[in-house]
C-alpha cells in the first residue's frame, strides 16, 4: 500500500557493477542450454524413425533368415503383388492413386528383399507394362485427382501423391534394373519414361530414383549404353550435375559415369561440352563431400580416359589442382581411387611428386593404385618417362619391386617395364631406351623381374618374360643372357616348357632357344 | 462488543507479550465467532471520533487486511469471505467508512480511505457500490466541506484509481473525478495539503484520463494544472506535479508536441536550481522521453508509417537538454561509489546522458566531447570525473566508426588514469574502461580497440588496478568480464588471451578472497567475472589451465562447510559463497562437457563434486540450494547414465527441490533438472518417476505455486516420457488430464495483458512440448495409448492456429505435435487428419515461413502427415 506517497520512480543507473546481471544471465544461460538439448533430443527421436523404418529396417533383419524355402515364397508374393498393381492400375473409381502406390510400395518393398529379390518372377508376371503405366502419370489422371483433391486435407497432399507414385514405380525400376542382363534389359520399354522424368519439371527424389535406375541399365554392357544414348538419356543426366544439391548430382554423376564408360569417346566427348559442365565438375570437385567428390572423380576418369577432346579441356581447366588437392588432404580411399586415376589420365609431372608420397602411404591399396597411375604415366611419352626417372620415386619403386606384396610388385614391375620401352606403333617389338634399362638394371631390378616369371599368374608371368626379353635383347655387349643366367632366369623359363597357357610357353621357349640355344656358351668360350 | 473490542485493541498493541497475546487470541475469537459483526465493530471503531486514536488505527488496519492480502490466493479467500457477508452490514460498514473522511483526526481519515479503496477494489468491478464516486464527489463540492474532507477524499480516489481499472468506471464518472482531482489542484482555492493530495491523485488518475487527453480543450486544461504546480512554493507539491510529468512523458507521448517548450524550461530550471527530489524527477521526464523514442526506433516498421508518431523531442531539444545534463554530472557526492543504495542528481544526469546517446547516436558526440576535452585534465576531481562518467555514458549509440577513433585515441588516457589520486575518478575510468570492452571490442565481428599489441598492456593495468580499493576492483572485474566476453566465438583470436589467463585467474581468484569488501558484492562480482573468463576461452588451449581451477574451487567450497554459523546472518554469508562456487563449477562443467578429451575432466572428478554438492544440501535444514541444483543438472548432462548411481543419496534434495513451492524460482530449476537427469539416465530413472510425477502432479494442482512453475513442469512430463518410453502409461490418465486442463485455461486468459499473454505462450508451448515426448516416447511400443486423446490435442492445435498473437515459438512446437501425433499413432489417425481441415492451412502457412527451422518442421509433419494418408 502507498502508505509513504508516491512510490518514487527509480531507474538502474547506468553506471553498475557487473556482479548481478552476471549471474541472472549465467542461470539463464544453464537454462537455455537445457532447452536446447531437449530440442536436439526430440529431434534425433523424430528423425530416427525416418532412417530405420519401414522397409529398410525390415530387409536388414530379414536377410539372415532367409532361406531357400522363403525364396519362393518371395516369388508369390512378388506375383501377387504385381496382380495387385494391375487392378490398381486398372481402377480408376474414388482413391485411384492411393490404390496404385500401395500396391507399388508393397512390390518395391518385394524387390528390395534378400539377395536375391524376385526379379524373374516379378517379370513373368508382366511387370514391366504396369511400371511404364504408373510412369506415363500425367495429364489424364490430373482431372481425376481433382476431386481427390478436395478431399484430402494436407496441401501439397495429392503432389505427394503423384511424386510418390513416380517414386515407387522409379524404385521398382531400380530394383530389376539391378538383376541379371536379360532381367535389365527387359526395362527397354521403360527407358524412355525414365529419361523423361529426369527433367527439369520434376520433383528431384523422382529425377534421383530414374537417373538411378538409368545408371543401373547403363551399367550393364555397351549395347544397352549405346540405346540411352541414342535416346537422350546424356544431356538430362548431365544437367542434373549442375546444381549443388549433394544426392542428386551423386546419382547422377554415378549413372554418367556408367553411361559414358565406352568404349566408344562419343559419349566422352558430348559430355563434356554440355554447357556448364565443366564449371559444375569443377565446384562439385572444389566444394563437395568426399562421397559426391568421388563420383564426380569417376566422371573425370572416363572423360579423360577415352576422350582426347575431354582431356584437352580438362587439362587446360583447375581440375588437376583440384584433384592434387583432393589426394593431398583426403583419406578416404574411395575417393583417393578415381582421383589417382584421373590424374594418371591427365598427367602432370607434379602428380608424380605426390604419387611418390603415396608409395610410402600405409594403404596398400593406395600403394597399389598410385603404382598404377605412374604405370599409366610411364607408358605415355618419353619426357614422362623421363620424369619419372628421374624422380625420387624410382628409389622406391625398386625398393618395393622386391619387398611388396605380389599385387603391387606386379604394378610397380609395369612401371619400371614402362621405362624401359619407347611408345611404339602397332604390334611391333618395343624399342629400347638403353639408358633407363641399363641403369635400372644396375640398380639390381632383375631379380625382381625374375620372380614375376616364376609366379603363378599368367599376366604378371608374360610381364616377367617381356622385361627378360629387354635385357636380353637390349643390354649393350651382349650382357643380357649372362645377367639372365646369373640371376636364375634360364631356370625360371624353363618352367614354361610345357606350360598349358601356350602364349606363355611359347615366348619362354623361344626366349631360351634364341638366346641360350646350342650356341650359347660356345660362343662365349669361342672368343 | 464495542467496549470489549476497544480493550482488545489497546492490549494488543501492549508492550507486555502476554497481554497482547491473550489480546490477538480474543480478536481471533470475535473474528471467527461473527465475521460480519466483527467487521462491523472495527468500521465504528474507526469512525467513533471518541475512541483513543491507537485502538482506531489498529482497528483499521485490522479491517485492511480482512479485505486484501499480498499473496494472490489469500487475497482471492479474503474477497470471496467479503462478498459473502450481508448486504445490510456491508452498506453500515461503508457508511461509516465514509463518514470516518470527515473526521478531525488526520490518522483516522487516512486509514479509511485506504480502506475504503480496498473495499472498492473489490465492489466497483462488480458494480456493488455504484454511489460511492458519487458520494466522494460531493464532499468535494459541497460549499461547506472543510478542507480536512476534502484533503481526504482525493486520497481516496487517488486509492481507488491506483486500485481498479479505468474499464470499471463509465466516462461520466472518469470525467467528473477528474474535474473534482484538477479542481482540487487550484491554487487559488485550496489549502496545501487538499492541493498535495490532489495532484498526488491526479498521478493515479492519468491512466483514466485516455478520452480526456485526446480532447484538446480538457488536455490543455489538464496540462495547465499541471505545469503551474509544478511552480508550486511547496516543494511536495513540485515534486507531485513533476511525477506526473513523469508519468504523461511514456503515457501520452504523442500528443506532448505542443507542451514541449513549457515543460522544457520547467524542467531546466528545476534540475538547475530546485531541490534534488524535485530535480531527480525533472530528470526523469528525459529519460521516459528517451525511453519512449528509442521503443519507437526499436519497433520502427517503415512501412506502416501510421502507427505511433516519433515526435524527435530529444533529437530537438539535444542541443540544450545536453549541457544541462552535463552540467549535473559536477554534482557527485562524496561516498556515492561506496552505496549502491545511492540514487543522485549526477547519477540520474549521467544515466540520462546515456539514454539520450541512444536516442540521437552520433549527433551527442560534437556536444559532449568539448566537456570532455576541458575538464578531464582538470585539478578537481569532480571534473575529471565528471568528463570521464560523461564520455563512459555515450559509448552507446553512436556508430563505432565515430567512436573508434575517439577511444583509441583516449585510451591509454585513460589506462593511465586508473593511478589517479582520487577513488572515484578511478572507479569511473575502470566502469568507462568496462563499456568500452562491452560495446567496442568485438573481434569476431572484426573490430576491437584491443590489438594483440596494447593487449598486454591493458591487462598489466587492469590486473594491478584490481588490488585498488574495493569499488574499483569491482569495476575492475567489470572491465575483464567484458574483455573476456568479446574473445568468445572468436576464432584465432580469441588465443591472444591465453597467455595471460593464469594469471588473470589468479588475480580474480585473490579478489574473491579479499575481505575488505564489506559485502559480497566485490566476491560475487570477481566469480561471475571468472565465469565468463572460463566460458568464453579457447578450450583446445586452456583446458590444462581450468581444469587445475576444479580443485581450487572445489577446496573453497568444502571449506563453507566449516563455517561456524551462529546468526542467520552467518547462514546467509554462508550460501551466498556457496552459490558463486557452484556457479563456477556449474559453467566449468558446462565448458568441459562440450569435448571428450575435457569431459574426461570431470568424469575423473564428478564423485568428489558430487559429493562436495550433496554436503552442500545436507548443511541447509528445508531449502534446496539452487546454484548447486544447477550445477548437478550440468554434471549430470555430463556424467550420462554414469548418474544412476548418485541418485539414490541425491533423490531427497531433489524432492525437496519439487517441493519448495515458496521459493519458486529452486522449483522451476529443480524441475530442469529432472529433465537434465531424464536425459542422462534415460530409463534408468524409471524407479524414481512415480515420486517425481506425483510430486509434479501435485504441483500442477497447487493454488500457492507461482504460475510461471507450471510451464516447465509440463514440458518435463515430456522429458521423463522420452526417458522411460512406454512406461510412461501409467501416467497418462493424469498428466493428459492436467495437460488438457491446462489447454482449455490457456483459451481464457486476458489478451490485453502482455504478460498474461506471455505466460499463455509459454504454457501453450509447453504443453505441446509435453505432446510431443509423450508421443515420441511411445512410438515403439504402446503408442495406442494416445489415441483417445489424438482428437482433443488436434482442437487444442486447431485453437492454437485460430488465435493470431500466437508466438512463433508455440507455432513451431504444434506443427512438430502435428506430426508426432501423425508419426506415432500412424494409420489410426488418417480419419483425424482427414476431417481436420485446418491442417492443410496451417502446414501452408507454415511452409512459407522465412524460419528455416520453422519450414524444415512443417515438411517433416507434410511428410508424416502424408505417410498416414497413403498407408
Amino acid at each position: 500500500m502507498a502508505d509513504d506517497g508516491l512510490a518514487h520512480h527509480r531507474r538502474d543507473p547506468i553506471k553498475s557493477s557487473v556482479g548481478n546481471g552476471a549471474a541472472q544471465r549465467r542461470r539463464q544461460n544453464a537454462v537455455t542450454v537445457g532447452k536446447e538439448r531437449r530440442e536436439s533430443l526430440v529431434r534425433a527421436k523424430r528423425l530416427c524413425r525416418v532412417g530405420t523404418s519401414g522397409s529398410d529396417s525390415e530387409v536388414s533383419m530379414d536377410n539372415d533368415m532367409m532361406i531357400d524355402e522363403e525364396q519362393s515364397i518371395l516369388e508369390t508374393q512378388a506375383s501377387a503383388a504385381v496382380e495387385e498393381l494391375k487392378s490398381a492400375v486398372a481402377y480408376q473409381g474414388k482413391g485411384a492413386m492411393q490404390k496404385r502406390v500401395s500396391a507399388l510400395r508393397e512390390l518395391r518393398r518385394i524387390l528390395s528383399r534378400s539377395e536375391f529379390p524376385p526379379i524373374e518372377a516379378a517379370l513373368k508376371a508382366g511387370a514391366i507394362s504396369f511400371l511404364v503405366q504408373c510412369l506415363s502419370f500425367g495429364s489424364a489422371d490430373e482431372q481425376k485427382i481433382c476431386w481427390e483433391i478436395v478431399k484430402l486435407i494436407c496441401s501439397g497432399h495429392v503432389i505427394l501423391l503423384g511424386i510418390l507414385q513416380l517414386l515407387e514405380a522409379a524404385w521398382c525400376l531400380t530394383n530389376i534394373a539391378a538383376g541379371k542382363q536379360e532381367e535389365t534389359k527387359a526395362l527397354l520399354p521403360a527407358l524412355p519414361l525414365l529419361i523423361a522424368h529426369l527433367g527439369e519439371k520434376s520433383s528431384s527424389p523422382v529425377a534421383e530414383q530414374c537417373a538411378w535406375a538409368l545408371g543401373n541399365v547403363a551399367g550393364e554392357g555397351e549395347e544397352l549404353r549405346n540405346i540411352l544414348l541414342s535416346q537422350g538419356a546424356l544431356p538430362p543426366l548431365a544437367r542434373m550435375m549442375l546444381p549443388n544439391k549433394g544426392s542428386t548430382v551423386r546419382t547422377a554423376a554415378w549413372a554418367l559415369s556408367n553411361l559414358i564408360k565406352g568404349p566408344n569417346p562419343t559419349a566422352a566427348t558430348e559430355l563434356i561440352r554440355v554447357d556448364g559442365v565443366v564449371d559444375a565438375i569443377l565446384r562439385h570437385l572444389k566444394k563437395a563431400d568426399e562421397e559426391l567428390a568421388t563420383e564426380v572423380a569417376w566422371v573425370i576418369v572416363y572423360l579423360s580416359a577415352l576422350s582426347n577432346v575431354a582431356t584437352g579441356i580438362l587439362v587446360k581447366s583447375d581440375v588437376l589442382q583440384l584433384l592434387v588437392e583432393r589426394l593431398a588432404t583426403s583419406n578416404s580411399l574411395q575417393l583417393l581411387i578415381p582421383v589417382l586415376r584421373s590424374l594418371g589420365n591427365l598427367v602432370a609431372d607434379k602428380v608424380i611428386e605426390v604419387l611418390g608420397k603415396c608409395l610410402k602411404s600405409e594403404h596398400r591399396v593406395l600403394k597399389k593404385e598410385a603404382a598404377w597411375v605412374l604405370s599409366n604415366i610411364a607408358a605415355g611419352s618419353v619426357e614422362h618417362k623421363q620424369l619419372i626417372y628421374t624422380s625420387k620415386a624410382l628409389a622406391l619403386l625398386l625398393r618395393l619391386l622386391s619387398t611388396a606384396p605380389f599385387d603391387i610388385r606386379k604394378e610397380v614391375a609395369y612401371v619400371l617395364g614402362n621405362l624401359c620401352v619407347a611408345p611404339t606403333q602397332g604390334d611391333a617389338k618395343p624399342n629400347l631406351i638403353q639408358e633407363h634399362l641399363v641403369s635400372l638394371i644396375g640398380r639390381g631390378c632383375l631379380p625382381g623381374f625374375i620372380d614375376l616369371v616364376r609366379s603363378a599368374d599368367p599376366e604378371a608371368a608374360r610381364l616377367g618374360l617381356q622385361f627378360m626379353e629387354l635385357v636380353l635383347r637390349g643390354m649393350p655387349n651382349g650382357e643380357g643372357p649372362k645377367l639372365v643366367e646369373r640371376e636364375d632366369g634360364i631356370d625360371a623359363m624353363e618352367r614354361f616348357q610345357f606350360h598349358e597357357n601356350e602364349d606363355l610357353r611359347n615366348m619362354a621357349n623361344g626366349l631360351v632357344d634364341k638366346y641360350f640355344g646350342e650356341d650359347y656358351g660356345l660362343d662365349v668360350s669361342g672368343e | 462488543m464495542a467496549m470489549e473490542i476497544t480493550q482488545f485493541l489497546l492490549a494488543a498493541q501492549s508492550a507486555d507479550a502476554n497481554v497482547r497475546n491473550e489480546a490477538e487470541a480474543n480478536i481471533r475469537q470475535l473474528q471467527q465467532q461473527n465475521l460480519p459483526g466483527f467487521l462491523l465493530s472495527l468500521s465504528v471503531e474507526l469512525a467513533n471520533n471518541e475512541k483513543p486514536a491507537e485502538s482506531r488505527r489498529l482497528a483499521g488496519i485490522v479491517l485492511k487486511n480482512s479485505l486484501d492480502a499480498k499473496d494472490a490466493s489469500m487475497k482471492e479467500v479474503l474477497v470471496q469471505q467479503w462478498m459473502t457477508i450481508d448486504i445490510s452490514f456491508k452498506s453500515q460498514i461503508k457508511d461509516l467508512l465514509l463518514r470516518t473522511l470527515g473526521s478531525p483526526v488526520p490518522e483516522a481519515r487516512h486509514t479509511s480511505a485506504q480502506v475504503i479503496a480496498k473495499v472498492a477494489s473489490i465492489e466497483i468491478p462488480q458494480k456493488q457500490w455504484p454511489e460511492l464516486i458519487r458520494s466522494l464527489l460531493n464532499n468535494m463540492t459541497q460549499p461547506e466541506s472543510h478542507a480536512a474532507v476534502k484533503q481526504a477524499t482525493l486520497e481516496t480516489l487517488g486509492y481507488i484509481c491506483e486500485e481498479i481499472s479505468h474499464e470499471d468506471l463509465v466516462q461520466d464518472e472518469v470525467n467528473a473525478v477528474l474535474t473534482a482531482v484538477v479542481q482540487g489542484m487550484n491554487l487559488a482555492e485550496n489549502s496545501v495539503e487538499v492541493r498535495l493530495a490532489a495532484t498526488r491523485a491526479l498521478y493515479n488518475a492519468l491512466d483514466f484520463a485516455q478520452t480526456n487527453f485526446q480532447n484538446e480543450m480538457e488536455r490543455n486544461y489538464i496540462m495547465k494544472m499541471v505545469c503551474e504546480t509544478a511552480k508550486s512554493k511547496e516543494v511536495e507539491i513540485r515534486q507531485a506535479a513533476f511525477e506526473c510529468l513523469v508519468s504523461i512523458a511514456s503515457t501520452y507521448y504523442d500528443v506532448l508536441e505542443p507542451y514541449m517548450q513549457t515543460i522544457f524550461e520547467l524542467t531546466s530550471n528545476a534540475v538547475k536550481g530546485d531541490e534534488e527530489a524535485v530535480a531527480l524527477q525533472a530528470i526523469e521526464f528525459w529519460s521516459s522521453i528517451c525511453d519512449e523514442e528509442i521503443e519507437l526506433q526499436e519497433f520502427e516498421n517503415p512501412e506502416s508509417g501510421d502507427s505511433s508518431p516519433h515526435s524527435h523531442f530529444i533529437e530537438k531539444a539535444r542541443s540544450s537538454l545536453v549541457p544541462m545534463l552535463l552540467e549535473t554530472l559536477l554534482k557527485q557526492e562524496e561516498d556515492q561509489d561506496q552505496d549502491d543504495s545511492i540514487w543522485n542528481i549526477s547519477m540520474a544526469g549521467g544515466t540520462c546522458l546515456g539514454l539520450v546517446a541512444r536516442t540521437v547516436g552520433n549527433e551527442i558526440v560534437p556536444i559532449v566531447m568539448p566537456f570532455v576535452e576541458a575538464n578531464i585534465v582538470k585539478p578537481d576531481w569532480r571534473c575529471r570525473e565528471a568528463a570521464t562518467y560523461a564520455f563512459g555514458s555515450i559509448l552507446e549509440g553512436p556508430t563505432v566508426e565515430k567512436l573508434a577513433p575517439l577511444v583509441q585515441a583516449g585510451l591509454e588516457f585513460l589506462l593511465n588514469a586508473m593511478q589517479d589520486e582520487n577513488n572515484h575518478v578511478k572507479d569511473t575510468t575502470a566502469w568507462t574502461l568496462s563499456r568500452i570492452f562491452e560495446l567496442l571490442h568485438c573481434p569476431s565481428s572484426g573490430f576491437s580497440v584491443i590489438s594483440p599489441e596494447n593487449l598486454q598492456r591493458i591487462l598489466a593495468v587492469l590486473l594491478e588496478s584490481i588490488k585498488d580499493a574495493p569499488n574499483v576492483a569491482e569495476k575492475v572485474c567489470g572491465a575483464i568480464y567484458y574483455l573476456a566476453q568479446g574473445y568468445e566465438d572468436a576464432g584465432p583470436s580469441s588465443s591472444l588471451l591465453t597467455p595471460y589467463l593464469t594469471s588473470i585467474i589468479a588475480e580474480l581468484l585473490r579478489t574473491a578472497d579479499r575481505t575488505d569488501g564489506g559485502d559480497s558484492k566485490l566476491r560475487s562480482s570477481a566469480y561471475e567475472t571468472l565465469n565468463e573468463v572460463v566460458r568464453c576461452s579457447n578450450i583446445t588451449e586452456t583446458s590444462q589451465i581450468i581444469a587445475e581451477l576444479v580443485p581450487a574451487i572445489m577446496g573453497r567450497l568444502s571449506q563453507t562447510l566449516e563455517l561456524q554459523i551462529v546468526s542467520s546472518d552467518d547462514r546467509e554469508k554462508q550460501g551466498d559463497l556457496q552459490a558463486s562456487l557452484c556457479g563456477v563449477l556449474q559453467v566449468i562443467i558446462q565448458k568441459f562437457s562440450s569435448s571428450d578429451d575435457t569431459k574426461s575432466i570431470i568424469l575423473q572428478a564428478a564423485d568428489q563434486i558430487m559429493l562436495l554438492f550433496l554436503r552442500v544440501f545436507a548443511c541447509r535444514s528445508s531449502t534446496v540450494h539452487e546454484e548447486a541444483m544447477l550445477a548437478i543438472g550440468a554434471l549430470a548432462y555430463a556424467t550420462g547414465p554414469e548418474f544412476a548411481k548418485y541418485m539414490p543419496e541425491f533423490y531427497q534434495y531433489l524432492q525437496m527441490g519439487l517441493q519448495n513451492s515458496e521459493e519458486y524460482q529452486v522449483c522451476t530449476i529443480t524441475v530442469g533438472v529432472v529433465g537434465d537427469i531424464c536425459r542422462a539416465l534415460d530409463d534408468k530413472i524409471l524407479p524414481y518417476c512415480d515420486g517425481i510425477m506425483t510430486l509434479l502432479l501435485s504441483d500442477l494442482s497447487s493454488s500457492q505455486l507461482h504460475r510461471s512453475v507450471k510451464p516447465p513442469i509440463f514440458s518435463c512430463f515430456g522429458d521423463i516420457a522420452l526417458a522411460i518410453g512406454e512406461h510412461f502409461e501409467k501416467y497418462v490418465p493424469h498428466a493428459l488430464q492436467m495437460m488438457q486442463d491446462a489447454s482449455k485455461a490457456c483459451a481464457h486468459l486476458d489478451v490485453n495483458d502482455e504478460e498474461l499473454m506471455d505466460y499463455g505462450n509459454q504454457l501453450r508451448r509447453s504443453i505441446f512440448e509435453a505432446y510431443s515426448g509423450i508421443l515420441q516416447g511411445f512410438k515403439n511400443a504402446k503408442a495406442e495409448v494416445m489415441m483417445p486423446y489424438a482428437q482433443h490435442l488436434l482442437q487444442f492445435i486447431e485453437l492454437v492456429f485460430r488465435d493470431r498473437q500466437r508466438d512463433e515459438s508455440v507455432t513451431k512446437a504444434a506443427v512438430a505435435v502435428m506430426g508426432d501425433l501423425a508419426d506415432a499413432l500412424g494409420p489410426n489417425t488418417k480419419i483425424l487428419f482427414k476431417d481436420c481441415s485446418f491442417c492443410a492451412e496451417f502446414l501452408g502457412e507454415c511452409l512459407q515461413s522465412d524460419d528455416e527451422q520453422l519450414k524444415e518442421t512443417a515438411g517433416w509433419t507434410q511428410g508424416m502427415i502424408g505417410r498416414v494418408m497413403v498407408s
